[in-house]
């Protein structure tokens, strides 16, 4: 093993600019277990169906991708990204245009779907709770913002993205189809009055820990993140009332030297079966309408494209257009 | 008086009370993941309800862990040795140079300490894409020397400005070259320098994440990478049992160099 | 490079050479390596504060304009400090008795130190976060050892920074510390015994001073390490003590705004350098480590 990793890094070492063979292209993800599944789910039917090797990198970082591509040097062919910043990467021209001829469009879930991007997966922040350690657990995003019926700390998603600023308008009274355009001042005001009780997580597994162990024992998270722990034999009730949903894309870097490998892996990773893989492996919903029926239907039921009775679609195109005055007003709100 | 563990008196209680807890703080969080590296459960919850070797059988079954960990190792070598040396002449020059702007020059050795990490990264990452150096050990290299550097400075001059320049030049006069007299006398005196030096040059490697994520490529992923983004993932007690058996293997190196030791004496 | 700092080293002490100030010959290997891979594509990089989005001052304005942006500029350099101060108050204690304790001893806690700094800092730093939490193991013993009733904030705020960040820099004082007491004389404090110093005399006009240099040399580091910090206050800080580092971070990776962040990191290195130059004017050489 200690031979194969030298010489792999001797290789790495002589070839100077590419990774990538020929034959090879580049996926990159965000690492751990999710970017396990989507080998598992699409790279490696990928390469048995094409010859065609996928290199695993990551961790994805725009600040890598920004400077891979005006540097035209872009040594990632397909990546995973936040649905915000793929709308917003776009417009920036740091993304090719995707092929639709190679990838069948008509099938995929349109909320997600733009001329550089199409969704990866995509989940609800929902409000989940730990049943063992209160006595009652909040139900509505109000709840999640009233301290006096529902006190102790509550965990929400501390980077600027789609979902905690929706809660806290949809909580303050605002009507779900009314949410855009963001009422920024509304949102930091309702935001206020609990800033001091609110635990930050930054990370998926974070927000686990800190309901596990009732550090915060309730909040907002990613639904396939309480599917987990309550698979993990932990007492959770998870509230899907007016549950917001957020997606990750796939996109292409302006100047990714396997573009056409990239869009055939695109176009296999958002096909029925490949979709219904992945959601079976991580509780993330599938982003192709045909692989709800493909899946085990007690699987199924448990994913938020059954929850869609009281459902609010981050507007993407929103976000993408205010994501850097959102966010740098986000992070000094924050730090205040 | 105060330099003799004897004669401190009531103080010798106080330093020793106050070492002790040092101890125990720096050992906590140490054994905590050792324990967390043997519990049931995935969320960290302690005490565990049950206790497993899973998480080691998981850690042996992904050969990505020993492989990054490997490449990280390789790679914090390569740069303790050349931030030690290229430090060692830094400061010469630093503490025995007569030349004006000496102060100055210590400063800039200094700066890559300052900088964070995230802006010398990008910047790097763009300078290295002209160069053909990304994804490259040397390109990793020289990213990780350019932060192990001013550590490696810093301990050595510390240590050469204690050092009595005289004793050196003694050495001259009794017939040693001052190239030998350098090597025989005065790099054994400074050896706690250069000792800190390595390993404060070895850590700032293979625990830096930032530029690793950076310089990284699918055939060059480092352990802190891997580490990174599988506790922001899935926070697996697989990385405490990696730790734990970091730690263990510590342990083992430490006991053989004392038994080396002590075979010497006898 | 390896041709470079061999010939270097191999080198002749000091002495005049053509155009070179004298001495500074042995520095080039690491001038040139720092010239060309941490100077040249820096500068690249922080021009863009002057050039994105718009050719100007404008990033430094916004920057230097916003309270909160100079709040986080303050909190940076208060934190430094308070890690630096705690690192140095427990560090030398520690380093004295190191340097005296019988050696059986003084190995097995260099040894402990030396774990400590092997463990991943990732893995130290999210142990802290569970160990330091309200239901976690300290604030548990604490209450069970009937010491307090209600959990302590321990972490996401200013003390959980201070014992994530102390715990990591402990090592970078102690380390220098110990070789600079263990190299003073201990003639030197017996011939202050003998002309009736007390204990407390001998401590503050004789070792403190003596291992001064030490101090400086640790703290220095300490201090400046911590500014530029970003992993440990991100993970175990609370938001409105944000440091520096981790809103650069934002700007650089989650905004993408290169401007601003590298406005940001220039006028972190800028006031730095300042305060390094301040220091040099008030307290000389000496007080840096200098002879």
């Amino acid at each position: 093993m200690r031979k194969t990793t030298f010489l792999a890094a001797l290789t790495a070492a002589v070839s100077l600019a590419g990774v990538a063979h020929a034959e090879d292209m580049v996926f990159t993800s965000w690492g751990g277990t999710t970017q396990d599944a989507q080998k598992a789910a699409w790279a490696d039917k990928f390469t048995a169906e094409t010859g065609t090797n996928v290199l695993m990198d990551g961790p994805t970082d725009y600040g890598k991708l920004k400077a891979m591509v005006e540097a035209s040097g872009v040594t990632w062919d397909a990546v995973d990204v936040e649905g915000d910043y793929a709308v917003q990467a776009g417009k920036q021209g740091l993304l090719e245009p995707l092929d639709f001829t190679v990838i069948d469009k008509s099938k995929l879930d349109p909320r997600f779907v733009t001329d550089h991007s199409v969704g990866s997966f995509y989940y609800s922040f929902v409000i989940g709770c730990n049943a063992d350690a209160v006595s009652a657990c909040p139900k509505a995003w109000a709840d999640l913002f009233d301290t006096a019926n529902f006190p102790g700390k509550r965990t929400f998603y501390k980077w600027s993205a789609p979902g905690v600023i929706e809660a806290a308008l949809l909580a303050d009274g605002v009507a779900p189809d009314k949410l855009y355009p963001l009422d920024l001042d509304r949102a930091f005001k309702k935001l206020d009055t609990i800033k001091g009780d609110i635990i930050w997580w930054s990370g998926g597994a974070q927000s686990q820990q800190l309901l596990a162990s009732a550090e915060a024992p309730f909040g907002s998270f990613w639904n396939g993140r309480l599917t987990a722990l309550a698979a993990d034999g932990l007492t959770i009730e998870t509230s899907w009332d007016n549950n917001i949903t957020a997606a990750d894309s796939l996109v292409v870097p302006k100047g990714a030297k396997n573009k056409d490998a990239a869009m055939k892996f695109i176009a296999l990773a958002t096909s029925a079966q490949a979709q219904a893989d992945m959601a079976a492996a991580t509780g993330y919903a599938p982003t192709n309408l045909d692989s709800p029926a493909l899946m085990d239907p007690e699987v199924a039921k448990t994913l938020p494209d059954q929850q869609k009775a009281s459902q609010v679609n981050a507007d993407m195109n929103y976000w993408a257009e205010h994501r850097d005055e959102i966010g740098t007003r986000w992070y000094a709100w924050q730090a205040q | 008086m105060l330099l003799s563990f004897e004669r401190l008196g009531w103080w010798k209680w106080v330093l020793v009370a106050i070492t002790g807890l040092v101890t125990a703080f720096l050992l906590l969080p140490i054994l905590f993941i050792a324990a967390l590296s043997f519990g049931s459960s995935q969320w960290l919850i302690f005490p565990p309800p049950s206790w497993t070797l899973k998480w080691y059988r998981e850690f042996f079954a992904d050969p990505r862990w020993l492989e990054s960990a490997w490449t990280s190792l390789q790679i914090a070598a390569l740069v303790t040795l050349f931030s030690v040396g290229i430090g060692l002449c830094a400061s010469f020059a630093l503490v025995r140079g007569k030349f004006r702007g000496r102060e100055t020059l210590k400063a800039f050795f200094l700066t890559p300490m300052i900088l964070p990490v995230v802006v010398l990264a990008v910047a790097l990452y763009a300078f290295f894409l002209r160069l053909g150096l990304n994804g490259t050990v040397t390109g990793f290299v020289l990213a990780h020397l350019v932060v192990a550097l001013p550590f490696s400075v810093l301990a050595i001059t510390n240590a050469l400005e204690g050092f009595d320049k005289s004793i050196e030049d003694a050495a001259v006069l009794c017939g040693a070259s001052p190239l030998e007299a350098k090597f025989r006398v005065t790099l054994p005196a400074i050896g706690h320098g250069l000792f800190s030096a390595a390993i404060f040059s070895f850590l700032t490697s293979w625990d830096e994440v930032v530029l690793a994520i950076f310089m990284a490529s699918p055939t060059l992923q480092t352990l802190p990478v891997r580490i990174w983004t599988t506790l922001r993932q899935d926070l697996t007690p697989v990385i405490a049992s990696a730790s734990t058996l970091l730690v263990l293997l510590t342990i083992l190196l430490m006991l053989l160099v004392a038994l080396v030791r002590k075979g010497f004496k006898s | 490079m390896t041709q470079a700092s061999n010939t270097a080293m191999l080198a002749p002490p000091p002495r005049r050479r053509g155009w070179l100030p004298a001495g500074l010959g042995p520095a080039t290997p690491a001038l040139v390596l720092l010239t060309l891979f941490f100077v040249v594509p820096v500068v690249s990089l922080l021009l863009r504060s002057v050039l994105e989005p718009s050719p100007g001052l404008g990033n430094y304005a916004e920057l230097l304009g916003s309270s909160t942006y100079l709040r986080v500029f303050l909190n940076t350099f208060l934190v430094s400090g308070l890690v630096t101060t705690v690192s140095l108050l427990i560090g030398f204690p520690v380093a004295w008795t190191l340097a005296i304790m019988p050696g059986r001893w003084a190995r097995i806690v260099f040894a402990i130190l030396l774990l400590s700094m092997w463990t991943n800092l990732l893995a130290r730093t999210y142990a802290w976060m569970v160990l330091l939490q309200r239901t976690g193991i300290v604030n548990k013993t604490l209450i069970n050892l009937g010491l307090i009733d209600q959990p302590l904030t321990l972490v996401n705020n200013l003390v959980g920074v201070t014992i994530g960040m102390v715990y990591i820099m402990l090592p970078f004082v102690i380390l220098p510390l110990y070789g600079v007491i263990r190299r003073i004389d201990p003639s030197i404090l017996q011939a202050a015994a003998l002309c009736g110093a007390t204990k407390g005399q001998a401590l503050r006009r004789i070792l403190l001073p003596l291992a001064a240099p030490g101090m400086a040399a640790g703290g220095l580091m300490v201090f400046v390490m911590s500014l530029g910090y970003f992993v440990t206050p991100a993970l175990l800080g609370g938001t409105n003590n944000m440091m520096l580092a981790e809103l650069i971070a934002q700007f650089v990776q989650s905004l993408v705004n290169w401007g601003m962040g590298s406005a940001a990191a220039f006028v972190l290195l800028v006031a730095t350098l300042a305060l390094y130059a301040v220091q040099l004017r008030l307290f000389g050489t000496s007080q840096m480590g200098g002879r």
